[in-house]
């Protein structure tokens, strides 16, 4: 009995935790954190195209690109995009995101996402990982911001390419790339 | 004399710096250790849970080598990390095979190895003596556990 219940529990909580945001979904409303703490509702922050970004204080892949995401936010945020910043690593406090966003110089907020429940229902899995959520709500990108941690060096620019197309109305050619860089820090859940 | 030197440099842990390996090459590995049960490690010098993965794995493949083991380290660095990446496989007097992945296309490399890693690190990729990948590890990962998969496969 003890057995079953426990194989219960954790079948039901792999079904809870599995991501449930894939390419194509509708994005249901969520709720991220402040750094203060307060809830914010995810449906408050998007735009008409919205882009998610999983980030980290400490991964120096993810800090390797600060300056890319300060590039991509002053660039499509005139073009109606609206970008939410989302720190999921629960070994990096509100007080360390804040911290380091003032160091860093970051032009936008950084959200946390308590518990990881963001990072889930999406199925991110690193820092710096990236969607683009379209203006019917619809996933239609998860990935990498581009495929080289070296700027010289990069041939593709997914997350780009993606918006371009998101906001010429055409469909999006690469919906799905591999992103790299450093595990997202989850809470340990008890299956 | 002629004949030696381009052997030497093929070996890996004798190199100054990492050899690479890239799609092919991997298969190519995967190939060339055929009869051994081989743990491929893909860590990089920046992720951390890697780096403190890395000793126990090192311990494991010295304890069970003679039994017909090998652990083959694949670096997920850039080219000028490539220094510290040698650098820390030397602190933990790692001997073996090591490379640096240089992909032609990442997304194929990552997807030839299992297409359902996201390329996320640590990663341990375990196959059988005829070259068949038996299990994927992403992520953190109970040695203990890796070691009974291991010597269920010796």
């Amino acid at each position: 009995m003890k057995y079953g219940l426990t194989v219960l529990l954790a079948l039901l909580t792999n079904i809870l935790c599995a991501q449930e945001f894939k390419i194509g979904s509708q994005v249901a409303d969520l709720h991220v954190q402040d750094l203060d703490g307060k809830p914010v509702a995810f449906s408050t922050l998007r735009g008409p195209v919205t882009v998610l970004m999983f980030l980290s204080t400490q991964c120096p892949v993810s800090n390797g690109y600060n300056q890319r995401m300060i590039a991509l936010f002053n660039e499509y945020s005139p073009k109606s995009v609206k970008f939410v910043f989302l720190n999921a690593n629960q070994n990096e406090s509100p007080a360390e995101v804040a911290s380091h966003a003032k160091r860093v110089g970051f032009p936008f907020p950084v959200y946390k996402d308590a518990n990881n429940v963001v990072a889930d229902r999406f199925g991110a899995q690193v820092t710096p990982e990236a969607l683009v959520i379209d203006q019917s709500g619809v996933v239609q990108y998860h990935g990498a911001i581009d495929d080289s941690q070296n700027e010289a060096r990069i041939r593709t620019r997914g997350l780009r390419m993606a918006l371009d197309a998101v906001l010429a109305g055409k469909p999006v050619e690469v919906s799905q790339t591999k992103a790299f860089g450093c595990t997202i820090k989850r809470v340990r859940k008890n299956t | 004399m002629k004949r030696i030197l381009p052997v030497l440099f093929a070996i890996p842990c004798l190199s100054a710096s990492l050899a690479t390996v890239d799609e092919s090459g991997f298969q190519k590995l995967i190939a060339a250790h055929k009869g051994k049960v081989v743990l491929y490690d893909f860590w990089a010098t920046w992720c951390d849970s890697c780096r403190a993965e890395l000793p126990p794995l090192v311990q494991l493949a010295n304890k069970l080598r003679p039994q017909g083991f090998e652990l083959v380290t694949i670096s997920a660095d850039e080219p000028e990390q490539a220094a510290d990446a040698r650098k820390v496989l030397k602190q933990i007097a790692f001997t073996g095979p090591a490379y640096r992945k240089q992909a032609v296309n990442d997304e194929n490399f990552i997807n030839s190895i299992d297409k359902s890693w996201s390329g996320a690190l640590p990663a341990l990729f375990l196959y059988d003596k005829a070259g068949h990948k038996v299990r994927s590890y992403i992520g953190e990962t109970d040695i203990k556990a890796l070691e009974a998969a291991v010597r269920k496969l010796l």
